[in-house]
C-alpha cells in the first residue's frame, strides 16, 4: 500500500499537538514555538509530498484516495482523497499555517495552548478539504470552530468575548443547515444511507429537492465566505483576532465557504446550481461594491482590511455563478490568491499594531519616515490586493471577468449591467487601499504617535514571512498556469456537469439551444423553490 | 545568430532584472545598498543602456525593411480558452523603443546630478529602471490584454514616483489622485477589452478590427454597440494621456521629482495613450462617430491646456498644462485618421518637452540653493528672472525648446504640428480653427515662461515676495526654519555636467528631427506607413502647403511678439489690460476651469459620504438585526451572559452530544 499522504497530513499535526504538554518549556514559549514550527513544516512537506508523489494534475477524478471502514453500520468511513478542487487548498492550508506559526513568534501568553490550537486547526482544516464523506466533513467543519473560538476568546482584543460568541453562534447556527441537507441527501431515495460524495453524486435528486438543499447549503457556506448580508461576524472576529489567527481566518477559513460551494452546491446539485447561478452573480456584485464602500469608510485598520476581504470574495461568487470553465477557474484562483494576499495584509496589520499600539487611522500618519521597509512591504501587498498585473489577484479577477462576460448562459443586458457594476470595484479598491497607505505612511511624522510608540523597522522574520507569501503571489501573476494547471482537469469536469444541467433546464423549459437563460433563471429558481415542499 | 527583433524581449527584461537586484538589496540590506550609490547607478544605467543599444539595432532592422515579427506563448488557459502573451516588433514599436530608451537613459544620467543630495537616491533609480521596463513592455505588447497589464504597471510606477517624497502631503495626495483617476480610465478600458473580446473573440489589434467591422457589416452587431465598445476602450487613453475631463491628475503629478516629470509625465507614459490609439486604428477607423469623438476631445484638451497655461506662475505647472495641450494635438491627429502625424508629434514633442522639463529641473535645482527646498518658492517664476546670466546652457536649451514647441521652422515642432493642423483642416475645419488659435497661445505662454524665468533681473532674494508666496500657500514663513538651511547662496549656479549634458544632447533632435518628417519626403511616414508616405509625397503641392504653414508661423510669431512686448520690453501690462478687464475669465483660467473643485464636490466628497452611509447601514441595520436576533433567541441577557463567560465547552458539548445522538440513532436503525 502506498504511503497515506493525506491521512498523515491530517493526523500528524493533531497527534503532535497532543504532545505539546510534554515539550520542556519554561512557559515563555521559546521552545514550544520551535516545536510547533517544526511540526507545521513537516505537515507542509507531507502535503507537498502527496502532491508530488500521488497527484497527477491532468486527471480529473479523485486521487490519493484512502478509505477505511469506520462505522459500517452508519455507512461512515474514513475516506479522504484529493482532486483539483481540494489539492490547491490543501497546499494553501499547510503553507499558510506554517507561516502563521512563524507570525505567532511574539506570543507569550499561554503559548502551549496557543500553538496546540494552531496545530489542531492545521489538521482540521486539511481534513475539511480532503475528506470525501459528508458526515466527516461536517465533523471537521465543526471541530475547526472550536480552536478559532478559543483563539479569539483568549488572545483577542478588548471586545473578544463578544466577537467570539458572535462567531460561534453565527457559524454553529448555519452549520445546522449543512447537517439537515447532508442527512436529507444521505437518506434520499431510501436504501442504506450513504454520506460519501461519490455515492451522493450518483444519486438522481429531483430538482425540487436539489433546490431546497442548495438554498440551505448556500446559507451555511454564505456565512463562511461570507456573502453580504451574512457577513457581520467577520469584521468583529477579524477586528479582535491576533495576527496569526487573522492569517488563518482570511487565508483559509473563508476559503472553506468557497470550496464547499464548489464541492456540494456545484458538484452534487448541478440542476439547482444553474437555477441559482444568477443569484450568485448578483450577490457577488453586491459583495464587491458594498464591502468596498464600507471598507472605505472604516477608520479601524483591521476592520478595513476585513471588509476588503469580503469585497474580494465577491469575485469568487461571480466566478462560480458564471457557469463557465474560465470563470470557475478564476474563482478557484481568486481563493488561492486571496488566501496569500489576505494573509500577508493581516500579518502586516499585526506587525504594525505591535509598533503603533493603535489601529485607528486617525492616530497614525507619517510612520513611513522611520519604518521604510515596512512601508515597502505594505505598498507591495496593497498593490497585490488591488489586483495589480504581475500579481495573482489580477489574473484571478481577469479570468472571472472574461469568463462571465463570455458566458453564453446569460442575456447580454444582464452581463453588461453586472460586469459594469463589478468593474466599479476596480475603481473603489485603489481608493480605499491607497487612502489607507496615505494615512498610515505618508506625510509628516505624527509627533504624538512617535512619542509613545516604538517605531522600529521590519525585522528579518517579518520580511521573511512576507517574502514567502509574495513568491507565489508574483509567480502566479507572471505565469498563472503554475496554479491553474493543477486543477484544470477537475474544473472542466465540473463545468461539463453544469453544462449538462443547463441542457436539462433548456429541455424542461422548452427553450431552444443557445438562448440565454437569465433572467429567466432567477424567476425559475424562485418558482422551483416555492414548489419544492410539494416535490420533496 | 538571432536578429535583434528576436531578442527584443530582452529590452524590457534587462532593466527589470536591474531593478529586481537593487530592489531586493534595498529590502534586505537597506543601509549598505543605500550607500552604494554609484555602483547602483552604473548598474542600472548600463541595463537601460544595453536595452537602448538593442532598441537601435531593432530600429535599424526596421529601417532596412524587416517585416513585423510576433512571438507568442500560452499564458493562461481554461476550457477552450487560451490566452497568449509574448512580444511583437514592428515599425511603430521600434520607434517607441528607441525613443523610450533614449530619453530614459538621458534622464537617468541627469538624475545622478539632480538627486545627488537626496537620501532616496538608490530607491529613485530602482523605480526609474522599473518604469523603463514597464514602458518598454507596453510598447512591444502584441495584444490589448498585455497592453493592459503594462498599462497598469506604468501607472503603478507613476504612483510610486509621484509620491516619491512621501513626507510631503501634496505628493501623497497627487500620487493617489493620479492612480485613482487612471483607474477610472482603466475601468472603461477593461470593460471595452471585455466587450471587444465578447464581440470578436480576440485580443489582437488587427483581428479585432477586421472581425468587428465584419460583425457590423454582417448585422450581428449593431453599430451603436460597436461605437460604445470603442469609446469604452478610449477611456483608457483619455486618462493616461490626460485628455479632458480626465486630465486633472497630470498637473498635480508635478509633485514628483522633476526628472520624473520629464520622463513619465511628458515624454513617455502620457504618450502611451496616443500610442494605444495609434495601435487601435484598425479598430477605430471604420467608425466615424468614434473618430469624431476622439478629435473633439483632443481639441477640447488642447484649448483647455493652453488656456490654463496662460496664467500659471509655477514653472513646472505651466509646462504640465502645455503637455496637456500638446497631447490634445496628438489626439486630434488620431481623430482625423492621421496616426502617422500624431505619432510624429509624439516623437518630436517627447524630445523637446523632455528637454524643457529637464531645463526646468535645472532651474529649480539652482533656485533651491537660493530659496531652500521649498517647492512653493523654488518653482515660482515670481522669484526667478535673469537666470540666463547664471545658467547659459540651461537658458539656451530652454529657448530652443520654446522655439521648437511654438512651431517656428525648421525646428521639430513646426513640422509635426503643422502636419496635424493640415490634416485637421482637411477633416474638421472647425477643429482646425481651435488648433490654429491655440498655436498662437502656445507660442505666447512658452515665451512668457522663458522671459519670466531667464530674462530681467533676479528676484530670488526678495524676502517680501517669498513671504507673500508662503502665506498664499498657507505655509509657515521661511524665517522660522531658516536654521535648517541657513547659508543660502545669493544667486543660482549652472548645474553640473550630469544635468547639462542631457540638455545639450536633447537639443539636437529638438532642432533637427522634424526634418525627417517634411511633407514632401517624410522618412518617418515612410517607416510607419510607406503607402501613406508615397501618397503624401504625391499629393504634396507648395500652393497648398505654404498658405497653411505661413498662417501657422504667423500666429506663432504673433504670440511670441505679445510675450516679448509684455514680459521682455514691458510695453503692455497684461495684468491691467486683460486680467482686470475680464475678471471672470481670469478667475476661470486661474481656477483651472473649476474642474478640480467640481471633482472634489461631486466625486471625492460624494463617495466619502456614500461610503459613510453604507457603513452606517452596515453597523446599525444589518448588524443590528443580527444582534437583535441573538438577544431574542437567547431569551434574555442571562443566556448571552452564559456564552460570554467563555465556556466553549458548552458548545463543544452540544456538538458532540449531537453527533453521539446521531450514532445511536443510526445504530438503532441499522
Amino acid at each position: 500500500m502506498a504511503f497515506p499522504w493525506l491521512s498523515a497530513s491530517i493526523l500528524f499535526p493533531i497527534g503532535a499537538a497532543l504532545l505539546i504538554p510534554f515539550v520542556p518549556d519554561e512557559g515563555d514559549g521559546r521552545k514550544v514555538r520551535w516545536y510547533a514550527l517544526g511540526i507545521a513544516l513537516i505537515t507542509f512537506l507531507l502535503t507537498v509530498g502527496g502532491y508530488l508523489n500521488g497527484y497527477d494534475p491532468s486527471v480529473a477524478g479523485l486521487q490519493l484516495v484512502e478509505r477505511v471502514e469506520w462505522l459500517p453500520d452508519l455507512g461512515l468511513a474514513w475516506s479522504v482523497g484529493a482532486d483539483g478542487l481540494s489539492m490547491p487548498l490543501i497546499l494553501l492550508t499547510s503553507f499558510i499555517t506554517a507561516l502563521a506559526v512563524l507570525a505567532a513568534w511574539p506570543v507569550t501568553f499561554k503559548p502551549r495552548l496557543f500553538f496546540f490550537l494552531l496545530l489542531a486547526m492545521d489538521g482540521g482544516q486539511i481534513a475539511v478539504f480532503a475528506v470525501q464523506d459528508m458526515l466527516l466533513f461536517f465533523l471537521a467543519w465543526e471541530l475547526e470552530l472550536l480552536p478559532v473560538y478559543l483563539l479569539l476568546a483568549i488572545w483577542g482584543g478588548k471586545k473578544r468575548q463578544y466577537a467570539a460568541t458572535k462567531f460561534i453562534l453565527y457559524t454553529a447556527g448555519s452549520s445546522l443547515f449543512i447537517l439537515l441537507a447532508g442527512l436529507g441527501m444521505a437518506f434520499y431515495g431510501g436504501g442504506i444511507p450513504t454520506f460519501e460524495y461519490t455515492s451522493l453524486a450518483a444519486k438522481e435528486f429531483s430538482t425540487g429537492f436539489q433546490v431546497l438543499c442548495y438554498a440551505g447549503l448556500l446559507i451555511a457556506f454564505g456565512v463562511k465566505l461570507p456573502i453580504v448580508p451574512l457577513h457581520t461576524w467577520l469584521p468583529d472576529a477579524h477586528g479582535e483576532a491576533t495576527a496569526p489567527v487573522h492569517m488563518l481566518l482570511a487565508g483559509i477559513l473563508l476559503k472553506m465557504g468557497g470550496y464547499a460551494l464548489l464541492r456540494f452546491n456545484c458538484q452534487l446539485l448541478p440542476d439547482a446550481h444553474v437555477r441559482f447561478a444568477p443569484l450568485l452573480v448578483v450577490l457577488g456584485v453586491v459583495n464587491i461594491i458594498y464591502a468596498a464602500l464600507t471598507s472605505f469608510a472604516q477608520r479601524n485598520l483591521k476592520r478595513k482590511i476585513a471588509y476588503s476581504s469580503i469585497s474580494h470574495m465577491g469575485f469568487v461568487l461571480i466566478g462560480i455563478g458564471s457557469v463557465s470553465a474560465l470563470g470557475t477557474s478564476g474563482a478557484m484562483l481568486q481563493m488561492v490568491s486571496h488566501g496569500l494576499i489576505g494573509a500577508s495584509l493581516f500579518f502586516l496589520v499585526g506587525a504594525t499594531y505591535d509598533r503603533t499600539h493603535t489601529l485607528q487611522l486617525d492616530d497614525m500618519g507619517g510612520v513611513g519616515q522611520k519604518m521604510r521597509k515596512m512601508f515597502a512591504l505594505w505598498t507591495v501587498c496593497s498593490l497585490a490586493s488591488l489586483a495589480l498585473p504581475g500579481m495573482s489577484g489580477f489574473v484571478a479577477e481577469l479570468m472571472v471577468f472574461v469568463g462571465f462576460a463570455t458566458s453564453e448562459v446569460y442575456s447580454l443586458s444582464f452581463r453588461i449591467v453586472m460586469a459594469v457594476l463589478a468593474a466599479v470595484g476596480v475603481i473603489l479598491t485603489p481608493i480605499y487601499l491607497l487612502s489607507m497607505l496615505r494615512e498610515i505612511f505618508f506625510g509628516k511624522e505624527n509627533a504624538e504617535l512617535a512619542s509613545h510608540s516604538n517605531l522600529v523597522d521590519a525585522e528579518p522574520r517579518e520580511i521573511y514571512v512576507i517574502s514567502c507569501l509574495l513568491v507565489p503571489i508574483i509567480g502566479i501573476g507572471l505565469y498563472p498556469r503554475l496554479m491553474t494547471d493543477t486543477y484544470r482537469a477537475s474544473m472542466e469536469r465540473l463545468v461539463g456537469q453544469e453544462d449538462k444541467a443547463m441542457a436539462h433546464l433548456r429541455e424542461a423549459t422548452g427553450l431552444p439551444g443557445g438562448t440565454p437563460l437569465a433572467p429567466f433563471l432567477a424567476s425559475g429558481g424562485a418558482q422551483a423553490l416555492l414548489r419544492a415542499p410539494a416535490v420533496g | 545568430m538571432p536578429s535583434a527583433a528576436e531578442l527584443a524581449w530582452l529590452i524590457p527584461v534587462l532593466p527589470l532584472l536591474g531593478a529586481c537586484v537593487t530592489g531586493l538589496g534595498l529590502i534586505s540590506f537597506n543601509r549598505t545598498v543605500n550607500r552604494l550609490r554609484k555602483p547602483v547607478a552604473v548598474l542600472l544605467i548600463s541595463c537601460v543602456g544595453a536595452a537602448a543599444v538593442l532598441s537601435y539595432a531593432v530600429l535599424a532592422e526596421q529601417l532596412a525593411g524587416a517585416g513585423p515579427i510576433e512571438v507568442l506563448f500560452n499564458w493562461a488557459s481554461a476550457g477552450t480558452f487560451n490566452l497568449q502573451m509574448g512580444f511583437r516588433v514592428d515599425a511603430l514599436g521600434a520607434v517607441m523603443l528607441a525613443l523610450v530608451t533614449t530619453i530614459a537613459l538621458l534622464v537617468m544620467v541627469y538624475s545622478d546630478g539632480y538627486m545627488a543630495h537626496d537620501k532616496g537616491y538608490v530607491r529613485f533609480f530602482t523605480y526609474l529602471a522599473l518604469f523603463s521596463s514597464s514602458m518598454l513592455g507596453l510598447v512591444i505588447s502584441p495584444n490589448l490584454l498585455e497592453i493592459y497589464v503594462f498599462w497598469e504597471l506604468v501607472g503603478m510606477c507613476s504612483y510610486l514616483l509621484v509620491g516619491f517624497w512621501y513626507d510631503r502631503d501634496a505628493a501623497a495626495n497627487a500620487a493617489q489622485k493620479a492612480f485613482v483617476v487612471n483607474r477610472v480610465g482603466d475601468f472603461g478600458l477593461l470593460l471595452g477589452i471585455l466587450g471587444l473580446f465578447w464581440a470578436t473573440g480576440s485580443f489582437g489589434f488587427e483581428e479585432i478590427g477586421a472581425r468587428l467591422s465584419e460583425a457590423v457589416a454582417g448585422g450581428s452587431l449593431s453599430t451603436g454597440v460597436a461605437v460604445i465598445l470603442c469609446l469604452l476602450v478610449f477611456m483608457g487613453p483619455m486618462a493616461k494621456s490626460a485628455q479632458f475631463p480626465l486630465h486633472v491628475w497630470l498637473p498635480d503629478a508635478m509633485e514628483g521629482p522633476t526628472p520624473i516629470s520629464a520622463l513619465i509625465h511628458a515624454a513617455t507614459m502620457v504618450a502611451a495613450g496616443v500610442f494605444l490609439v495609434a495601435r487601435l486604428q484598425p479598430v477605430y477607423e471604420p467608425f466615424a462617430a468614434v473618430q469624431l469623438t476622439i478629435a473633439v476631445i483632443g481639441t477640447i484638451t488642447l484649448v483647455l491646456g493652453a488656456s490654463i497655461a496662460l496664467t500659471q506662475m509655477d514653472l513646472k505647472k505651466g509646462l504640465a498644462y502645455s503637455t496637456v495641450s500638446q497631447l490634445g494635438y496628438m489626439m486630434l491627429a488620431m481623430g482625423c485618421g492621421a496616426p502617422v502625424a500624431g505619432m510624429f508629434h509624439l516623437v518630436t514633442h517627447a524630445f523637446f518637452k523632455a528637454m524643457l522639463f529637464l531645463g526646468s529641473g535645472s532651474v529649480i535645482h539652482a533656485m533651491e540653493e537660493v530659496v531652500g527646498h521649498e517647492p512653493v518658492l523654488a518653482q515660482d517664476m515670481r522669484l526667478m528672472g535673469g537666470l540666463r546670466k547664471f545658467m547659459p546652457i540651461t537658458s539656451a536649451t530652454f529657448l530652443i525648446g520654446c522655439v521648437a514647441i511654438s512651431g517656428i521652422p525648421p525646428l521639430a515642432g513646426f513640422w509635426s504640428k503643422d502636419e496635424i493642423l493640415g490634416q485637421a483642416f482637411g477633416s474638421f475645419p472647425v477643429l482646425w480653427v481651435a488648433g490654429f488659435v491655440t498655436a498662437g497661445m502656445t507660442a505666447f505662454y512658452m515665451f512668457r515662461l522663458y522671459f519670466l524665468t531667464f530674462e530681467g533681473d533676479f528676484r530670488g532674494t526678495d524676502q517680501a515676495i517669498q513671504a507673500q508666496l508662503l502665506a498664499a500657500a498657507g505655509k509657515a514663513s521661511a524665517a522660522d526654519d531658516s536654521h535648517d538651511h541657513g547659508h543660502h547662496a545669493s544667486h543660482p549656479h549652472e548645474s553640473g555636467w550630469q544635468m547639462a549634458m542631457p540638455l545639450a544632447v536633447l537639443a539636437v533632435p529638438s532642432v533637427l528631427i522634424g526634418l525627417l518628417g517634411t511633407p514632401w519626403n517624410s522618412r518617418f511616414a515612410g517607416l510607419l506607413d510607406p503607402h501613406e508616405a508615397a501618397e503624401m509625397a504625391e499629393h504634396f503641392s507648395w500652393a497648398e502647403f505654404l498658405p497653411l504653414a505661413g498662417a501657422s508661423v504667423a500666429i506663432s510669431v504673433a504670440g511670441i511678439s505679445v510675450a516679448v512686448l509684455a514680459y521682455a520690453l514691458h510695453r503692455i501690462d497684461l495684468g491691467t489690460a486683460v486680467a482686470a478687464r475680464f475678471p471672470a475669465l481670469n478667475a476661470f483660467l486661474a481656477n483651472k476651469w473649476y474642474l478640480d473643485d467640481l471633482n472634489d464636490k461631486l466625486f471625492v466628497q460624494g463617495s466619502r459620504k456614500l461610503a459613510r452611509q453604507v457603513l452606517e447601514v452596515d453597523a446599525k441595520v444589518v448588524d443590528g438585526v443580527v444582534n437583535l436576533t441573538g438577544l431574542l433567541t437567547l431569551g434574555s441577557g442571562e443566556g448571552l451572559k452564559y456564552f460570554e463567560t467563555g465556556r466553549a465547552q458548552f458548545y463543544a458539548l452540544i456538538v458532540f452530544g449531537g453527533v453521539i445522538a446521531l450514532v445511536v440513532l443510526f445504530g438503532a436503525l441499522g
